[in-house]
């Protein structure tokens, strides 16, 4: 499931050309390998703390089938992390999904419960009404050309406010059998329905990012937004279908919470939002766009959910099991760019780049 | 309200007289004012205590710890970055005030010592992160959220501390006449401070440099890594400033004060709002305390009109949105930044 776009021409080899390229040193090995290897030290990285949990904290391996439990737990946060990360890839962010995914949750129950719609039926209006608004968001973007961390931030700020006006004072609860079953905490055998759902959307998303026409624009137009227009690709739609498919997955995980709890949930914006940034951003998604793969996310919620299920089952709080989700981030991002920069991608090519691409405003003050 | 009856005739003569008059309605500082005089002429108008004394310097009180924060996050929005982690500094800043001073009695004085320390410790942090380890400051200072916060639970030992000296209380809450609270001079000194120190010393401007164009600004010579490792040091000092005066606001602070009130959105909303751009490079902190008090006067309009509180984040939100909509500039995405002339300094 790659995604990387191939890196510009690397200066040629052998006799040095007279006219010196731009950068003295000449990369070592590309983007795309580099990547897979990020992927792959996360995979040990999970492994390894897979296995320090088994062994420290008892009732984290339960005879592999408490692993698979556990997952109930992270998967939620793992499908926000797998709508943002398309958003990401575009070269935007989406700060609405986690007051998105409480908002899909409540309009479900109360569809349900007010409404006596099918759940099933509540369920579908919710997704498309999410949708609809990660539409609008699109649409605000692109049409009135405004940074999408403000709008974003707006819409979580009114998302919010919302989500707990339709919750009232007691939040529905006591959805259909069926319903927990299959979003909630049903399994078949020892997997988990969630962790199924899970999988079916990785893939989804991963095929589309990867393989689709869209999905490879998406990830063209965080690279180089001037290349994308000129090359033809309709970029304001694409973005707009990037936002809708960052609000769908946040909805869809609000339903997930509200099976697990079995009740709908209107406190949960910011819990999900950042740990959904989190995973992103550590599966090796540049959070400027235009690189990064959807397989990285995917490790990356398994590394990020089991860490933090461990240190929660060890007895630590929820805030200290945050507090090293941060360090691990800033520890893997320094890591990470340090490779970058050993590798060649100078910081001066690095600015130049990302001053000639348009959309750059939650940019990083570089150098 | 008179500006209600000049916008129009402004818009149709071309005196020398009222493009003045234009040139200042363009002013977002300006803007929030009217803005500000509407919505209390409004909600006077069905609610007449809502310009009593009392509720006035409520309104500003209430307003100070975010215009302070807004001050710290304009200095880093304008070189070009975002500071997520503002709201654990507040608070960790507080905590650590808030137990001697329960238990000892402390001084403000040295309790603003801590909070000055603390400050500069959070915020150099994070500079080192953006401006040496050259991690995009989102990120970082998402990270930084993290950990702070985790920090500050430590610290607080999950307890709430409510029994703060009265003279913390007085200091936050008391008027100097009435209607004028003691925490607006603070907010307007260190506004004063801060613009000075943004507008005219070399740093300063090198902040707006940096965030008009930072390979410009590396070549004429600005040690861009330095300034932008001040400008987050700043923010934090500020922001540990806040919390101290969130203390003394309020009175009582707990292992999640200034997380769970939003107030690192809030924060980031005032200085939007105020008129510095996300871009970089383009407003002041004096845009910012009148955004946070102008978010005050709104919201506390909203419980005027028996909006439920709930709507208040929402309120916040949309205000963003207009705000955007309002003077697109702030947040216009533009290739072109460079060829249209700046207006703020």
């Amino acid at each position: 499931m790659t995604t990387t776009l191939p890196t510009p021409p690397a200066p040629a080899p052998g006799p040095a050309p007279v006219a010196a390229p731009s950068s003295t040193r000449r990369p070592r090995g590309d983007i795309g390998r580099r990547d897979r290897n990020w992927i792959v030290s996360l995979v040990v990285l999970a492994v390894a703390e897979i296995a320090y949990f088994s062994f420290s904290v008892s009732g984290f391996f339960g005879g592999g089938s408490g692993l698979l439990a556990l997952t109930e737990q992270f998967v939620d946060i793992g499908t926000i992390a797998l709508g943002l990360a398309v958003v990401v890839l575009a070269g935007e962010i989406d700060l609405s999904v986690g007051t998105m995914s409480s908002f899909s949750g409540i309009f479900m129950a109360v569809l349900w419960q007010s409404d006596h719609l099918d759940i099933w039926i509540a369920v579908v209006v919710a997704l498309v009404a999410s949708s609809l608004i990660g539409l609008a968001n699109g649409l605000i973007i692109t049409l009135f050309k405004v940074d999408s961390l403000l709008v974003t931030l707006a819409m979580q700020f009114i998302l919010g406010s919302v989500a707990t006006a339709l919750s009232g004072a007691s939040p529905p609860y006591g959805f259909p059998t069926s319903f927990v079953r299959i979003a909630g905490t049903g399994t078949i055998g020892p997997v988990p329905y969630q962790l199924i759902v899970f999988a079916v959307l990785a893939v989804g998303i991963g095929l589309f990012v990867s393989r689709s026409r869209t999905g490879r624009a998406v990830t063209l137009i965080g690279y180089n937004r001037p290349a994308a227009r000129w090359s033809g690709i309709r970029v304001d739609r694409t973005v707009v279908g990037a936002f809708m498919v960052s609000a769908f997955m946040a909805a869809v995980s609000g339903i997930l919470v509200s099976g697990y709890y079995n009740a709908a949930r209107d406190d949960l914006g910011d819990s999900l939002l950042l740990p959904a940034v989190t995973i992103v951003v550590l599966g090796g998604v540049d959070i400027f766009g235009g690189r990064g793969r959807i397989g990285g996310v995917i490790v990356a919620t398994f590394v990020l959910g089991y860490l933090t299920e461990g240190l929660l089952l060890r007895g630590d709080s929820s805030l200290t099991a945050t507090m090293v989700t941060g360090i691990l981030l800033i520890a893997c991002l320094i890591l990470k760019f340090q490779i970058d920069r050993r590798n060649g991608d100078d910081p001066f090519a690095v600015l130049r780049a990302r001053l000639a691409r348009v959309g750059r405003s939650h940019g990083r003050a570089d150098l | 309200m008179s500006t209600t009856v000049l916008e129009p005739r402004a818009g149709r003569t071309r005196d020398v007289l009222s493009s003045h008059v234009v040139r200042l309605l363009r002013m977002r500082e300006i803007q929030l004012l009217v803005a500000i005089g509407i919505v209390v002429a409004v909600t006077t108008a069905a609610h007449p205590t809502f310009v009593a004394p009392g509720n006035i310097s409520f309104m500003l009180a209430d307003a100070a710890a975010t215009a302070i924060l807004a001050m710290g996050q304009t200095v880093v929005v304008l070189a070009k970055g975002i500071d997520l982690s503002v709201a654990p500094i507040l608070g960790i800043a507080a905590v650590l005030v808030a137990f001697p001073a329960q238990d000892l009695n402390l001084p403000i004085v040295v309790g603003l010592a801590i909070v000055l320390g603390v400050g500069l410790v959070l915020g150099a942090a994070n500079g080192v992160l953006v401006s040496i380890a050259r991690i995009p400051p989102i990120i970082a200072t998402l990270a930084t959220l993290s950990v702070y916060g985790g920090l500050q639970f430590i610290l607080a030992k999950g307890e709430e501390i409510s029994n703060i000296p009265n003279s913390y209380a007085a200091l936050g809450n008391d008027d100097i006449v009435s209607g004028v609270p003691w925490v607006l001079l603070i907010v307007v000194a260190l506004a004063g401070a801060v613009t000075f120190f943004l507008r005219h010393t070399n740093t300063g401007r090198s902040i707006y440099a940096i965030g008009n164009d930072a390979a410009a600004a590396h070549r004429s010579g600005i040690p861009v890594q330095r300034v932008t490792f001040i400008a987050y040091t700043l923010c934090g000092v500020l922001a540990g400033i806040g919390g101290l005066i969130y203390l003394c606001h309020v009175g009582s602070v707990d292992s999640t004060t200034g997380t769970a009130d939003n107030i690192n959105l809030t924060s980031i909303a005032a200085t939007l709002i105020g008129g510095t751009a996300l871009t970089g490079g383009r407003g002041g902190v004096a845009g910012s305390v009148l955004g946070a008090i102008f978010l005050s006067v709104a919201l506390t309009a909203m419980v005027f009109a028996l909006i439920p509180a709930i709507w208040e984040p929402a309120g916040v939100g949309a205000l963003m949105l207009l705000a955007m909509l309002f003077d697109r500039r702030s947040a216009v995405r533009s290739p072109s930044r460079t060829r249209r002339p700046r207006r703020a300094p």
